[in-house]
């Protein structure tokens, strides 16, 4: 019989095995270029765990920070910057001698905004483009620069920021720009409840919402429990758990519901019972895996109390 | 009259900056110019997704001179999201049909490459949409597009204005790579055939998702900038059920009975564009891709099995892209106005 600590075991001990010579990870078992992504989901799945070297990633993350206190999506990347920089903020949460590189990455995401956010767009998104339905005036953060705010990189952006206790010494911009975040998602849930990648309806037609952008976003609105597009996605989120069959969705619906208190041991042990879960080819998700099995962790480093 | 130093300096200056204003819009914007002297389709009848496609699929490639012996191939179908009840996919037995047809004759390896546009979990879409048993019962290797190795990759014309993309090692190594569209309409590029498939290829943890990049660069010139980098040697369309109206996710499915091979995806797009009742020279990357990447006349295609059968009704359509359906003869100018117009706002959220 297998138990959640003994796979929970079993797949950090991989997890391990796939950190590279440069203390980053690749995203594919197969590869051996590092990227950023996996490395973030890695070193929080073996935060205070005794296998990999996390000291080892978190100097790769420390190395890979573009000038401009962005991070890139893997090293040798343009410089530029994106969506990743939140992932690395929190990855590097408890670090002090990373404190300067992510004071860094928090400027440089409040500097960043959705296309939208400027007031040409604005204009055009309300007067000659409207085909996809949305308030221009509620923006959030792209996936990179120069292009549309998502609700994937707006909750990881909400995640980061709040996890800062206070909005000072030139950071005094992250409550305004958490509210609009919040308010971004809120403006864009789809109407049956959840989140598609970016919009709900299109073209006049309501778009089916996906379980992990769903479960994202709900992670970046813990602190709107209580609201009715909240809850309705939540409950859209629990009626649809059951059937999910992918771990990295399944890993992100049980985070979430975790985080809104709504039962996951049996998402749990439908997780651990996924065959050849050690084998899954996607490093992201292999570590999404474990921080899932391990939610109340993984919930504190993502800075959502429950 | 004479002409004074003085005058000869700001005649230059002026003949200077006028060419370099003028110059970009004279010179083309590809590098080289790829068509091949004829283009070969072949439209093949096939009413429905069984197992019967490997034989059907067996006698289409019969009718190209496929050389494959020895070489990688890779397969790209469109896999983008998965809704029940919208045929949004290419059908998995038809991209088990062609694995298998290329295993036949002689490839390598044969390898199912995508990086689905809409989902970041590529792993659920597989599953929802019934690649993963199928490709794990065949022993079929399947790369993640979205997350493969990248590669800093020159591109081959400059439409977009972007001087290179990243782009996945799988389908820079292919020795052959094929293009295996689902035939739809598309409410922000008007269709979405073997050309704009290759929208798959660009990484979304690199460019995001839906490749928003792409999209504010300007849906018809990503495509033409990305098939002048990627060659792409092979088109099978699925066109057994199609899609219409608001595609590429939520339109209404179209039986349309064919699957559509090509040795240049100028012309299946061509083709398909025809097939769907739509005049192909109206679609921009279709008219462009014909100057430098294959051939959309059909004088320079050879219809190797069913000839183009136009539609009784054209396919449903947006409304920003109802001038693709009708006939060239009528109201010209409007229709190139309109057309103008979409093409200028495709830029999706």
């Amino acid at each position: 019989m297998t138990t959640d600590p003994i796979v929970l075991s079993d797949l950090l001990a991989e997890l391990a095995l796939r950190q590279l010579p440069c203390g980053g990870w690749a995203a594919l078992a197969s590869s051996s270029q590092p990227a950023i992504e996996p490395t973030c989901y890695s070193a929080l799945a073996l935060d205070s765990v005794p296998v990999g070297d996390l000291a080892h990633a978190q100097d790769f993350l420390l190395r890979t920070q573009n000038p401009n206190g962005s991070w890139p999506v893997f090293p040798g990347d343009d410089q530029r910057g994106g969506w990743i920089t939140s992932l690395v903020v929190m990855a590097l949460r408890d670090l002090v001698p990373a404190i300067p590189a992510r004071l860094q990455g928090l400027h440089w995401l409040l500097n960043c905004a959705g296309k939208e956010a400027n007031w040409f767009w604005k204009w055009k998104f309300r007067t000659a483009d409207r085909h996809v339905r949305f308030n221009p005036d509620k923006y959030g953060w792209p996936w990179f620069p120069d292009t549309v705010s998502w609700v994937v990189p707006t909750s990881f952006a909400i995640l980061a920021l709040n996890q800062i206790p206070c909005a000072c010494g030139g950071l005094e911009q992250i409550p305004f720009r958490v509210n609009r975040g919040v308010e971004m998602l809120m403006d864009r849930v789809c109407p049956g409840g959840g989140w598609n990648a970016g919009n709900g309806v299109v073209y006049g037609v309501a778009l089916a919402p996906h379980a992990d952008d769903t479960a994202i976003a709900l992670l970046a609105l813990r602190d709107r429990a209580e609201d009715p597009v909240v809850q309705g996605s939540v409950d859209y989120l629990e009626r649809t758990a059951p059937a999910l069959t992918a771990p990295c969705s399944l890993a992100w619906a049980i985070l979430a519901l975790a985080a809104h208190r709504r039962p996951i041991a049996s998402l749990r042990s439908s997780l651990v019972a996924l065959p050849d879960l050690s084998g899954i080819e996607d490093t992201s998700t292999l570590a999404l895996a474990c921080l899932a099995i391990d939610y109340r962790r993984a919930l504190s480093a993502f800075g959502v109390t429950v | 009259m004479s002409v004074t130093r003085r005058d000869f300096l700001i005649g230059s200056a002026a003949l200077a900056a006028g060419a370099t204003v003028t110059t970009p819009f004279l010179l083309p914007k590809y590098h080289s110019d790829q068509r091949p002297k004829r283009s070969r389709v072949a439209i093949v009848d096939a009413q429905q997704y069984s197992q019967q496609l490997d034989q059907i699929l067996a006698a289409g490639l019969r009718l190209f001179p496929i050389d494959v012996l020895g070489k990688t191939v890779v397969l790209k179908p469109n896999l983008v999201d998965y809704i029940p009840g919208n045929a949004i996919n290419t059908h998995p037995l038809l991209v088990l049909a062609a694995a298998e047809s290329f295993r036949r004759l002689g490839a390598k390896s044969v390898l199912v490459a995508e990086g689905p546009g809409h989902q970041r979990d590529t792993q659920l879409v597989l599953s929802q949409s019934g690649y993963e048993q199928s490709l794990r019962d065949e022993k079929i290797r399947f790369v993640d597009l979205n997350r493969d190795e990248l590669i800093r990759t020159p591109l081959r014309a400059g439409y977009t204005g972007m001087k290179h993309l990243w782009l996945p090692r799988t389908v820079l190594e292919a020795d052959f790579l094929v293009s295996m569209p689902k035939i739809k309409t598309h409410h922000w590029s008007g269709v979405t055939l073997s050309m704009k498939n290759m929208f798959g290829v660009v990484p979304g943890t690199r460019y995001g998702w839906p490749k928003n990049i792409l999209h504010w660069k300007g849906i018809q010139e990503s495509i033409l900038d990305l098939c002048a980098t990627v060659p792409i040697h092979f088109v099978i369309a699925d066109g057994i059920v199609a899609m219409e109206g608001n595609g590429p996710l939520n339109g209404t499915p179209r039986p349309l009975g064919t699957i559509v091979l090509a040795d240049d995806p100028v012309a299946a797009d061509a083709t398909c564009a025809r097939l769907m009742g739509f005049e192909s020279g109206r679609i921009v990357h279709i008219r462009e891709g014909a100057r430098f990447i294959g051939n959309a006349s059909s004088a320079l295609i050879d219809q190797a099995a069913e000839t183009v059968d136009v539609p009784a009704t054209p396919f449903q359509v947006v409304p920003e892209f109802r001038f693709l359906r009708a006939p060239l003869k009528c109201d010209a100018t409007a229709s190139n106005a309109q057309e103008s117009q979409a093409s200028k706002t495709p830029y999706a959220r």
